[in-house]
């Protein structure tokens, strides 16, 4: 078992969910308390890379974040190495691929909550942190844990940006979803059938945990409300 | 706007029963060093036979694998013999018509180059570069799957580089990647393919250095015949079509050593 894989696979899926977060959450808040037609055009651009073949995304980022661009070469300049074949480039690639699995429960979360909740809250003074801080995230709760799950466990099973961009480096870009793939290549099957197993386990594990905090929470509340 | 009404309905209808009219092409299943070369010859083939035939281009473990597991290919071109002296033994495909059934039929032998981009900032392609330490990511195909990156891997310990290169080699997942690794500039020069460095796209963009062919074991390319093909006639004939002479100059031309 590839240990190393396993703790990269957790730390760019943690990584990915904590920067997916705190984009997600003001942009899906922009889409639903925004007002103006490029609105529409924001939350498609949003919605894009879910289009997208994923090897395909993975060689417009190899292309876009390589030496050959402007763009590129100055995150090179920044930082010292170029992106591609780095935790750092696999990160900007699972942060994009995983953007629709967090903006779009979030979206649909916050546009369920009562307007007339949001409007008593701007008539009040809120400004928009305040409204999303006590207004919107709270009233959608389940929606901002589907999104933390789902960027989460898609980026666990990432596998075709990870292909195109990362070069199989073990410890760097040597993901579990890559090592299960070198193995099946490989003619490895017993090897390929416990990988499997265990990111399977990992996946209904932290399935499971998320899930049962969110019902003790709920059931909790409704106890005090009660 | 009543056309488009009755158009998508008799669209959707015709996809649905359009591949039950089609013949079956003749399926190929061909290394990844072959994507350059084989297109035209598949044409000529055509115009030559009247048998259509659609190749699929992959790395030689990954189209044994499918092999292996039922893909519907008629014959096999790999980039080298080990991997269909494996679905011999199998007995998944054979070499049958040939003097000996159970040895793949030689079709080519394939050559390892070192290529840059010209726009590099490093010295030009040579056994020097190799030593330089400005060179920080080095692309190969991988050694596991693909012959081409086996005999990368076996060139670098001929040299004696391998251990001090192991930690910046970047692994594509077959020849043709690692030659993209390099012409996007990500990676600063690969081993790659000759047929992948004579591709007009490749020239244009970089130079290559060949890899002295006492550095690393032959790449000997193999066919074979999938066993449970329909279309066996067809297979030998595209074979064949391959051992001619008119054909083994034009792979000379395209980065292959002919055979014959």
């Amino acid at each position: 078992m590839d240990w190393q894989a396993f703790v990269l696979s957790l730390r760019l899926a943690t990584v990915t969910t904590a920067i997916l977060l705190a984009v997600a959450v003001p942009l899906a808040a922009l889409i639903v308390l925004g007002r103006g037609r490029w609105l529409a055009a924001l939350e498609a651009l949003a919605t894009l890379p879910m289009v997208l073949p994923p090897t395909v995304l993975g060689f417009f980022l190899l292309v876009l974040l390589g030496p050959r661009t402007a763009f590129g070469r100055g995150i090179a300049a920044l930082l010292g190495h170029p992106l591609a074949f780095s935790f750092d480039g696999l990160v900007v690639g699972s942060v994009i691929y995983s953007l629709p699995f967090a903006v779009q429960p979030l979206v649909a979360g916050f546009a369920s909550v009562d307007t007339a909740l949001v409007d008593a809250a701007r008539l009040l003074g809120a400004g928009p942190v305040r409204l999303v801080s006590s207004i919107l995230l709270p009233l959608a709760r389940r929606s901002l844990l589907a999104a933390i799950v789902l960027s989460f466990l898609h980026t666990i099973g990432e596998f075709g940006v990870v292909l195109m961009l990362g070069g199989d480096i073990p410890g760097a870009t040597r993901t579990l979803s890559i090592v299960l793939y070198n193995q099946v290549e490989n003619f490895d099957y017993a090897a390929a059938d416990r990988t499997a197993a265990i990111l399977l386990a990992l996946s209904v594990l932290s399935l499971a945990v998320i899930y049962s905090q969110a019902h003790s929470r709920v059931s909790g509340r409704g106890g005090r409300d009660a | 706007m009543r056309a488009p009404k009755r158009l998508f309905p008799t669209l959707f209808g015709f996809l649905l029963v359009a591949p039950l009219c089609a013949q079956t092409p003749l399926r190929v299943a061909a290394a990844a060093d072959l994507e350059p070369v084989l297109p035209p010859i598949l044409a000529q083939f055509q115009r030559a036979s009247g048998i259509h035939a659609e190749a699929t281009y992959q790395a030689s473990a990954m189209l044994t694998a499918q092999i292996e597991n039922g893909a519907p290919f008629d014959l096999f071109l790999s980039a080298d013999l080990s991997f269909p002296k494996r679905l011999i033994s199998d007995g998944l495909a054979d070499a049958a018509g040939s003097a000996d059934s159970t040895t793949p039929i030689l079709y080519a032998r394939g050559t390892l180059v070192l290529w840059e981009r010209r726009d590099s900032r490093l010295p030009p392609p040579s056994l020097d570069l190799l030593r330089d330490p400005r060179l920080k990511r080095l692309a190969i195909a991988n050694p596991d799957r693909a012959p081409y990156g086996r005999a990368a891997v076996a060139a670098l310990q001929s040299l004696k580089l391998y251990d001090a290169l192991k930690p910046r080699l970047v692994t594509a997942e077959n020849i043709s990647q690692a030659a993209q690794f390099v012409d996007s500039a990500n990676a600063d020069a690969g081993l790659i393919s000759l047929t992948s460095a004579l591709t007009p796209r490749l020239v244009a963009d970089g130079s290559y250095f060949i890899i002295p062919r006492s550095l690393y074991p032959p790449i000997e390319q193999g066919a074979v015949i999938v066993s449970n093909t329909r279309q066996r006639a067809a297979a030998h004939k595209l074979l064949d079509f391959l051992l001619s002479p008119p054909i083994q100059d034009q792979l000379a031309n395209s980065g292959l050593t002919p055979v014959r």
